[in-house]
């Protein structure tokens, strides 16, 4: 049983409950009258997992393939028609100095941005939460959320812009008699770069579970702590985070379960002004050497091997997490 | 929150598995895919050729020696009928997957040009615009799929991607019985294609395509704006040094005007380079590769120059997105790297917003300003036409119809529609009979049936882009006495998997050493690795493809 399941289900043992039913069948039944709604609302999610889920993952088996795609009458044949390799695919992949500083490259930006991007958007739903003003409130979140809509092509061109050679900075400098440092293609700072950008990006749309999880807190504990003397800062620190505690657990686990992706156009974008010793990540790396030289197979031996760590990781994660008393993302 | 330890036992499990999976690797429980690399001397297949029959319709003013084209210099005032019957069979629209350079038209029932032509044909052709940039990622992905419409365009230069002629083969129809020989008279304006040509669209011993007869056999000119460099009272570079001193003397960065595009392949033809299949020359029997060369090691050195000293546009450095013909053309770069066909269409354009706008490309010339130069290019077919397997004899012969209907020369109402449209429409006609286009023609023309047609496009042009014809032949006929001899010239080949993987990591280690990420005394051995990792396969291969 999850935790997510376990919450839905009180919420429905809070709902009058039918009448009992002696045959099974009514029951069933019963409730199949009662959450109708609930099962279509889900049926677009679920459908959604399924088709681009649940079916491409059966095209794994291609990582133990000499995958041709052009045996057979269908693309589909040919993945049937392909030799078996066994694990030739892994063998090339590991021996593959690229792949690991790929793999290198994409570990470090994730363990940066686990630093330096995910407390941000608590930070900010935090300070977000403290406008009484519906209005200003509602006017800041519309200005923040707006960046997540902007195409990565969009948000580098930005940036470049305003911070590269010819940009607005690098302008307005000149004009006083100083130098732009080089920012935009500087392979040493590009760490930075990109966190910078995705932080620019994501932050307000970051914001929006955190914000739910700050309304749910009984507002009447806040009283109460204040009329026995507790600060602003005991009441952040004894209320506040202990009460959003569950989903900052939930979603470090799913990140940390998304270690191995940190995205892909922004790296396409730059890897040539950065270089690949700094811009090639996991998924660019399987782009070049798998989908565009047609070796399918090294590149679903890759997402293979991405999909098989994410999972150790949240494993690991959740167990970690249970042992400190929270939830996780699902119990035994 | 998170204990170290517990994460690292994690891990330490994780890895001890991979290392685990490596020791099943080598214990030889498996093999490695396969290499592919393929190659066909396509020199030695006559009897499919169709046959050559000449269309006489009008004679170029300007001759230049071939695989470049010759140019006219007047318009006919009167324009032959060259096809009567209406191709189309009623097969039902026709779906096309083609390229271009620049922004995507309107589609099929909003855009006039397509709608004029295609009343012509008597059947829809409804086209797929793709970035001309990206195409092969894209070509692969779609050919993987299977996912092809009736026809599809592909460049000659994308032609050598792994398995492409898996791909031919499995996807598209052989059309060796509908052309070769006498049969391709029934489509007279198909059968006034070169021999050469058509050698060039054989697969596995098959005809495979219609190809585009090459009159743009260059890689590279080295465009610069003459109108900027006249005012500064400088001229076009004639060494590497008057290159490099040009680039110091016209950036400005406080007025936002740098010298350079990344002209990272202009300047290796300047070292003379090799450029042959990707940059392989043949030295005393030894098959070398460019990256192996001391030239090669003088063209890095030059460009590391210019990189570091910030000759180059920041925009282009910094960004993949950056457009470095929209810099160009708005004067913030004043050399720049293109080719040969965006020359008309941007002069065109621009002289409409600038009336100063003037580009010229340099005249070719090597780096000691030698009197020999070298200059890259390739006398395959530019594109090639391919038809969908399975359509059907009768709808295999509606689109080769329409194919041919395309393919009308210069001269011809067919060659005019689809060059410029329907008059009053697109274009008008000046005192010189030259059609003078607007701008619903630039929205929307989009070589969409120029690229299938195969037909050479003739060198001509009137007083919206005054002196083109002139300038271009006067550029070419120096040119093309110091195209590059290829060594494989008439060998199709398809590179072992191996050297395609390493064709990228090499570009960004060049990249990398440009760019002053990497010192040049890395050069060595990086060359050493590139070697081992592939590179000596890819020697091997070549040996092996060469003609003897």
């Amino acid at each position: 049983m999850t935790s997510e399941s376990t919450k839905v289900a009180g919420t429905v043992a809070a709902r009058p409950r039918p009448r009992p039913m002696p045959a099974m069948r009514s029951r069933w039944r019963a409730r199949w009258r009662r959450d109708l709604p609930l099962v279509l609302m889900t049926v677009p999610a679920a459908g959604f997992l399924l088709l681009f889920h649940y079916l491409p993952t059966l095209g794994n088996f291609l990582a133990f393939k000499d995958y041709n795609p052009f045996l057979g009458d269908s693309a589909i044949e040919a993945m049937f028609l392909s030799d078996w390799i066994g694990f030739g695919n892994f063998q090339l992949l590991f021996e593959d100095p690229l792949f690991w500083s790929a793999v290198r490259n994409t570990l470090g930006i994730t363990a940066f941005q686990l630093v330096f991007f995910f407390p941000v958007p608590i930070a900010l739903a935090l300070l977000l939460n403290s406008i009484l003003s519906q209005r200003l409130r509602g006017l800041v979140q519309g200005i923040i959320y707006l960046p997540h809509f902007f195409s990565w092509v969009l948000v580098v061109t930005f940036f470049l812009m305003m911070l590269g050679g010819d940009g607005l900075f690098a302008h307005t400098l000149r004009d006083v008699g100083l130098r732009m440092p080089n920012v935009m293609s500087n392979p040493d700072t590009f760490i930075y770069l990109v966190t910078s950008e995705a932080v620019w990006k994501d932050v307000g749309w970051g914001t929006i579970i955190f914000l739910a999880a700050l309304s749910s807190i009984d507002f009447s504990l806040y009283e109460a702590a204040a009329a026995d003397g507790a600060g602003r800062w005991r009441r952040l620190w004894h209320i506040t985070l202990p009460g959003i505690r569950p989903v900052i657990v939930l979603l470090l686990i799913l990140r940390l379960g998304d270690a191995l992706s940190v995205g892909f156009e922004q790296f396409f974008l730059q890897r040539d002004a950065v270089g690949a010793g700094a811009a090639e990540v996991l998924d660019t790396y399987v782009y070049w050497q798998g989908i565009a030289t047609q070796n399918y197979g090294i590149g679903a031996a890759a997402g293979l091997f991405k999909g098989v760590v994410g999972l150790l990781l949240i494993l690991a994660a959740n167990r970690v997490a249970q042992r400190f008393g929270e939830q996780g993302v699902y119990s035994r | 929150m998170a204990l170290p330890f517990q994460d690292a036992a994690a891990n330490r499990r994780a890895f001890l598995g991979l290392a685990g999976l490596s020791a099943l690797a080598v214990a030889g429980c498996t093999s490695t895919p396969k290499g592919g690399g393929t190659s066909t001397d396509v020199n030695k297949i006559d009897a499919i050729l169709p046959k050559f029959k000449a269309l006489e319709v009008g004679k170029p003013d300007i001759l230049v020696p071939p695989p470049a084209a010759s140019g006219y210099l007047s318009y006919p005032s009167s324009l032959v009928d060259a096809i009567t019957d209406k191709p189309g069979k009623g097969g039902g629209v026709i779906k096309v997957t083609t390229l271009n350079w620049g922004t995507v038209p309107p589609g099929l029932g909003s855009n006039k040009y397509l709608g004029s032509i295609n009343t012509e044909l008597g059947v829809d052709m409804d086209f797929s615009i793709n970035d001309g940039n990206t195409y092969a990622d894209k070509l692969t992905a779609i050919l993987g799929a299977r996912d092809i419409t009736d026809v599809l365009v592909a460049p000659s230069w994308n032609t050598n991607i792994p398995r492409f002629p898996d791909a031919v083969q499995t996807l598209f129809e052989d059309l060796t019985e509908y052309l070769k020989g006498d049969a391709v008279l029934k489509y007279p304006m198909l059968a006034s294609f070169p021999k050469e040509a058509w050698q060039g669209s054989v697969w596995g011993g098959k005809l495979a395509a219609v190809p585009f007869v090459n009159d743009n056999p260059f890689a590279w000119a080295l465009f610069y704006r003459k109108d900027i460099l006249d005012a500064a009272g400088l001229g076009p570079a004639k060494t590497a040094d008057e290159l490099y001193q040009l680039g110091k003397k016209i950036t400005k960065p406080d007025q936002g005007v740098w010298a350079f595009s990344d002209i990272t392949d202009y300047v290796q033809m300047i070292f003379k380079v090799p450029g042959a299949k990707g940059g392989w020359r043949v030295e005393g029997g030894k098959i070398v590769n460019k990256i192996e060369t001391p030239e090669f090691m003088a063209a890095l050195e030059f460009l590391v120059k210019i990189f570091k000293e910030g000759l180059v546009h920041p925009d282009l450095v910094g960004s993949k997105g950056a457009d470095a013909s929209q810099l160009f053309n708005s004067g913030k770069i004043v050399v720049q790297q293109n080719g040969l066909g965006a020359w008309q269409s941007a002069l065109r354009e621009q002289l409409k917003i600038n009336a100063n706008y003037k580009i010229q490309p340099m005249k070719v010339f090597s780096h000691d300003g030698s009197a020999s130069p070298l200059v890259w290019g390739s006398a395959d077919p530019i594109f090639y036409t391919f038809i969908k397997k399975g359509l059907g004899k009768a709808r295999t012969e509606e689109i080769l119809a329409c194919l041919n209907w395309c393919a009308a020369p210069f001269g011809t109402k067919e060659w005019e529609l689809r060059q410029y449209g329907v008059e009053g429409v697109h274009f008008t006609r000046g005192t010189d009979n030259v059609p003078k286009t607007n701008d619903l023609y630039n929205n929307e023309y989009a070589n969409q049936f120029t690229f299938l047609s195969g037909r050479n496009a003739a060198v001509t042009g009137g007083s919206d882009t005054p002196n083109y014809v002139q300038d271009y032949t006067t550029w070419t006929k120096d040119a093309v006495k110091y195209l590059e001899p290829n060594p494989w010239a008439g060998v199709r080949t398809e590179d072992p998997v191996k050297l395609s993987q390493l064709n990228t990591p090499t570009q960004d280690l060049i990249k990398d050493v440009v760019r002053g990420r990497r010192p040049l005394s890395d050069w060595p051995t990086i060359v050493a690795d590139w070697k081992k990792n592939g590179g000596d396969e890819g020697r091997d291969f070549y040996a092996k493809a060469l003609p003897n």
